[in-house]
């Protein structure tokens, strides 16, 4: 997997002289689209995260109102059986591993390295892999529209449905390869940020003085790191049934299908959590702000994310409650799961508990992470019906798990991902967003949301089967998911006011002959506010020193002899003036979108003909070694030392 | 801790994880390949005594974590790096994810023995 | 993932407005990151042969208790002499070669020690025995493939397919995939010695060595939990 960078620990200042080890040049002022192209830059590539995210976050949400099309009244035909198993199939797919982990990781990716001070993060180059075989990785699966239709045993394509015999088309191949390449920049991610986290950190951002922010994706990257290669295996097994005629999942020699749901779920359930925490990462830093408190409880925050991150590994088979797992593995399950619910429920109570009694400023990131606390706080209450093992053999595949996932998921991830967006795009943009058309959005979302995701609750009681092409009139389903489809229109409507404000705050921004926004425009508490916004390309002019948690706004404000909390300066006056003049940053490269693009060469290769894989498998280890031997940054002006710094892993 | 690395820019290159003084001898090695070779060999002779359920299985699993410990402590210097400041790090990061990785998927051998 | 002693950060004077924020002085824990980024990656190694063990585990199982019970299915993917062996023995046993598995275990061992001895000898800026070395683990590693090539070979002769039946399938997966593993690091040992020869793999580049060396005992350590758990017990 990992293509890591080794830097040569020599002191700067020494010289040495050095040969470079390769006739690779390295791209420089590079411009326009081979920038974007070839940058290392964490803050580009945290952009083209959360672009790349948007473009598939289209894709998923149309996938989205054809569903809801087809089942807004009985007997409908406008998909077929077959194509709305794929569209649905797709659709969870999207959204869970094309569109909320890469949003999370956009944010990760902008904002780590602020937030911790730091110029960029461990291995830049790595970083810049992993965004572009995600990308390739999801081209890749969603190229399979156009080559026979999409996967369509659902997201989690449970064994032995997903075996050839059941499933003879390739779209569960596309499925597979495709999160399987995505999972490689995953995992690569996870290496660079916990690395980045653990060890680029400012002089004096203790751990315990990092963001919460900082905190919650440091965890998110725990989990992926350990979750990933599990998934990993189990689609290796498939891969190796489907592709060459293995028996993991072949029930006539002896095999037992549930192996599949077990790996899956415990990458599955992990996975839920690393979809969630960052936002709430978001929201305990864009509460606070808005409050104008400091975090309640902050070590609580983080030890309940902590706790999140482990007892996520111990609850994976409450999705198999119905499986056939034994009474012993369902009361095991089922109190683990039940334990689960009191450091979330820790989180909830502190946010709430910041607001209480701030001076709240109820602008459109307030309001989504307002949003977040109170949707968030419905969908963990289903939730916990589903602990209870009984009631969820009621519950289980019914649209009542659909609408609990939908309240996880939407109402918690993406509505603290728009808060997130809505606070930091002055800091990314340079230029706030409009709050009328923001308060429009935030409001026609959750009226959109409710109004589709409510409703799901009744009907999955009622004993609406998810995943169901159609329903009978006789079957009494039709008013709710009438009401649901009209909803989810609404919703549909609302979420592109996001694009239009963008759009529009835009335009009137350069009308206006683009208005310096401040480096400071929230009053906010964090260090990322203390530099220029956007921000410039080589972060920080001089390394911060912090000596408190919030320490950005410890130096804002103090304490006067009264005791009473005084503004001694504005986040203008202490910003850093963006002089980006003796930074020396990381040259850009060709290798690592070469990689990335050459692995679904060979994923193509494995589905359609191995011959394939030999072009694919060459260029890959011509990017490795391109990569391995590429020359230092900046060989005229060698003033560090660096040589030739490259040593390449091996590419799993 | 802070103090133990006062971190000097001029200072030649690589003194936080190159202290190799502080890693074994070529000698102290060749006396931890000879036990592991020692191990593997009562291994294999145990599994040759003809004993059955546990009295087999038993010693063999912890011969084998001795020889785990005895390669990633010494050969991959985790007990040697351990003892450089923040050097916990490491065996921390890797034996979180050995720690859970031996839970994990004996709980899921485990749900196999109790399924119906 | 409290795996993070909660320290202070180094204080470092790093203000010189470079990039060097990966020299292993410049960082908070003052470890390399790239050694850390390693232990990491070797970490979520774990996960990946967790679950591939467990498969096999699982898989064996299964398949011993249809054989046992005279599943016409699997019984027809083997030949007779080796379906009776299984009947009789209880188990997979039969089908492994103890001694000749012993022997390319005690070599991969092996390996693991000259692998140290590169790092030893580069650290002392010796390029003659790094050289040599380092084509040791090499070619022990390459000695552990052939006789892996060799041992494949003997099962296939033996009737054991890869599509056949889930033995098959899981033991094949298991050692081969730990197999890709050892041949990535023999190529990663020669890519060094090609560095080595042309004088470019220097004291300052111990560190690359060392992490090379650390994928390799960690590939020697995973087979030391395969050649029990898969060879020995039953």
């Amino acid at each position: 997997m990992a293509v890591i960078e080794e830097p040569l620990a020599l002191p700067s200042g020494t010289t040495k002289a050095r040969r470079p080890l390769g006739a690779f040049s390295r791209p420089r002022n590079a411009t326009g689209l081979v920038d974007w192209l070839t940058t290392v830059d964490h803050k580009k590539i945290g952009i083209m995260y959360g672009m790349a995210a948007m473009f598939f976050f289209i894709i998923g949400g149309v996938a989205a109102l054809l569903i809801r099309l087809q089942l807004a009244a009985p007997n409908s035909t406008i998909l077929s059986a077959d194509t709305y198993n794929r569209v649905f199939t797709m659709h969870g797919t999207i959204m869970v591993f094309l569109v909320v982990m890469p949003i999370g990781a956009a944010f990760a990716n902008y904002l780590l390295p602020l937030q911790i001070g730091a110029r960029d993060v461990a291995f830049p180059r790595i970083n810049a892999f992993s965004f572009w075989v995600f990308l390739a990785g999801g081209l890749m699966l969603n190229s399979s529209w156009f080559l026979g239709g999409g996967a369509n045993g659902g997201w989690f394509n449970y064994a032995p449905n997903n075996g050839a015999a059941f499933s003879p088309s390739t779209g569960i191949d596309f499925w597979n390869l495709g999160l399987f390449i995505a999972g490689i920049g995953s995992l690569s991610g996870a290496v660079n940020l916990i690395t980045t986290v653990l060890n680029m950190r400012a002089p004096g951002m203790t751990l315990m003085r990092m963001p919460v922010f900082v905190w919650m994706t440091l965890v998110t990257q725990f989990l992926l790191l350990f979750a990933i290669p599990v998934l990993t295996a189990a689609q290796l097994l498939l891969l190796l049934d489907r592709q060459f005629g293995a028996n993991f999942f072949n029930v006539t020699q002896g095999a037992d299908p549930l192996l599949w749901q077990h790996l899956f779920w415990i990458f599955g359930h992990p996975e839920v959590y690393l979809m969630i925490l960052p936002a709430f990462g978001i929201v305990s830093e864009v509460i606070p702000t808005f409050s104008r408190k400091p975090i309640f409880g902050y070590p609580f925050m983080v030890f309940s994310g902590i706790a999140i991150g482990f007892m996520g590994w111990g609850v994976w088979a409450h999705h198999m409650f119905v499986s056939g797992i034994g009474p012993l593995s369902v009361t095991a399950f089922s109190v683990a799961t039940m334990f689960i619910a009191v450091p979330t429920g820790v989180k909830i109570l502190n946010w709430l508990a910041t607001m209480w009694g701030g001076k709240l400023i109820l602008n459109t990131a307030m309001l989504f992470s307002i949003g977040l606390v109170t949707q968030f706080t419905i969908g963990g209450l289903s939730g916990v019906t589903h602990a209870v093992a009984p009631s969820d053999t009621q519950q289980t595949d019914t649209y009542y798990i659909v609408a609990h996932f939908h309240y996880v998921l939407f109402g918690g991830a993406l509505f603290g991902f728009f808060a997130g967006l809505y606070f930091w795009w002055p800091k990314i943009f340079g230029y706030k967003l409009n709050e009328k058309i923001g308060k429009w959005n935030f409001w026609g979302m959750v009226l959109g949301f409710n109004l589709t995701f409510g409703p799901m609750h009744i009907l999955g009681l009622q004993g609406m089967a998810r995943r169901m092409q159609t329903y009978d009139v006789s079957m009494g389903f039709n008013l709710w998911n009438l009401v649901s489809t009209i909803g989810s229109f609404i919703l549909g409507v609302t979420t592109l006011l996001l694009f239009v404000n963008a759009w529009k705050s835009y335009s009137e921004w350069k009308a206006a002959g683009r208005p310096n926004v401040g480096a400071d425009p929230w009053d906010a508490r964090t260090i990322e506010w203390s530099i220029q916004s956007p921000a410039p390309e080589h972060n920080f002019d001089v390394t911060p020193t912090v000596s408190d948690l919030d320490d950005f706004w410890h130096q804002k404000y103090a304490e006067d002899d009264e005791g009473k909390l005084r503004q001694v300066a504005t986040g203008d006056e202490l910003a850093q003036p963006g002089n980006g003049e003796g930074v020396h940053l990381p040259a850009p490269s060709y290798w690592p979108i070469v990689l990335a693009f050459s692995l679904p060469i060979v994923g193509y290769g494995l589905i359609y003909s191995l011959w394939f894989c030999i072009p694919g498998t060459l260029l890959t280890i011509i990017s490795i070694y391109g990569w391995a031997l590429e020359p230092a940054d900046d060989l005229d002006i060698d003033d560090h030392g660096h040589g030739p710094d490259q040593e390449m892993e091996p590419a799993v | 801790m802070t103090d133990s690395i006062t971190l000097d820019s001029t200072d030649t290159h690589g003194h936080s994880d190159h202290d190799d003084h502080a890693h074994p001898t070529e000698k102290q090695y060749w006396i931890v390949f000879v036990i592991l070779a020692v191990i593997t060999a009562v291994e294999i002779a145990w599994s040759y005594m003809g004993l059955e359920g546990p009295a087999l299985v038993v010693p063999l699993i912890i011969m084998m974590v001795v020889k785990f410990l005895m390669i990633a402590g010494v050969f991959m210097h985790l007990s040697f790096d351990s003892k450089m400041p923040n050097g916990r790090t490491f065996y921390l990061c890797f034996g979180a994810a050995m720690v859970l990785a031996i839970l994990v998927f004996l709980v899921v051998l485990a749900a196999f023995e109790f399924q119906i | 993932m409290t795996a993070i002693p909660v320290e202070d950060a180094v204080e470092v004077a790093d203000d010189h407005g470079s990039d060097h924020h990966d020299d292993g002085h410049h960082t908070s824990l003052g470890l390399s990151n790239m050694k850390l980024a390693m232990w990491l990656f070797l970490g979520s190694e774990c996960l990946l042969f967790g679950a591939l063990i467990s498969t096999y585990l699982l898989s064996k199982a299964r398949f011993l208790t249809e054989v046992l019970a005279g599943n016409p299915e699997v019984l027809g993917t083997l030949p007779a002499n080796l379906i009776e062996e299984f009947q009789a023995e209880g188990s997979v046993e039969p089908l492994f070669d103890i001694p000749f598995t012993s022997a390319s275990s005690f070599i991969l061992l092996m390996s693991s020690v000259t692998m140290v001895f590169a790092h030893q000898a580069i650290s002392k800026n010796d390029q003659r025995n790094t050289r040599l070395w380092l084509a040791t683990t090499a070619a022990l590693g390459s000695v552990f493939i052939a006789g892996q090539v060799y041992e494949f070979t003997t099962f296939y002769n033996e009737g054991l397919r890869f599509d056949g039946n889930l033995l098959g399938s899981a033991l094949y997966t298991l050692t081969g995939f730990h197999g890709v593993h050892v041949t990535v690091g023999i190529i990663m040992l020669l890519s060094l010695l090609v560095l080595a020869f042309r004088g470019k793999l220097n004291q300052d580049r111990a560190e690359t060595l060392e992490l090379v060396g650390l994928y390799w005992h960690f590939v020697d350590v995973v087979w030391v939990l395969i050649f029990t758990i898969v060879y020995l017990i039953p």
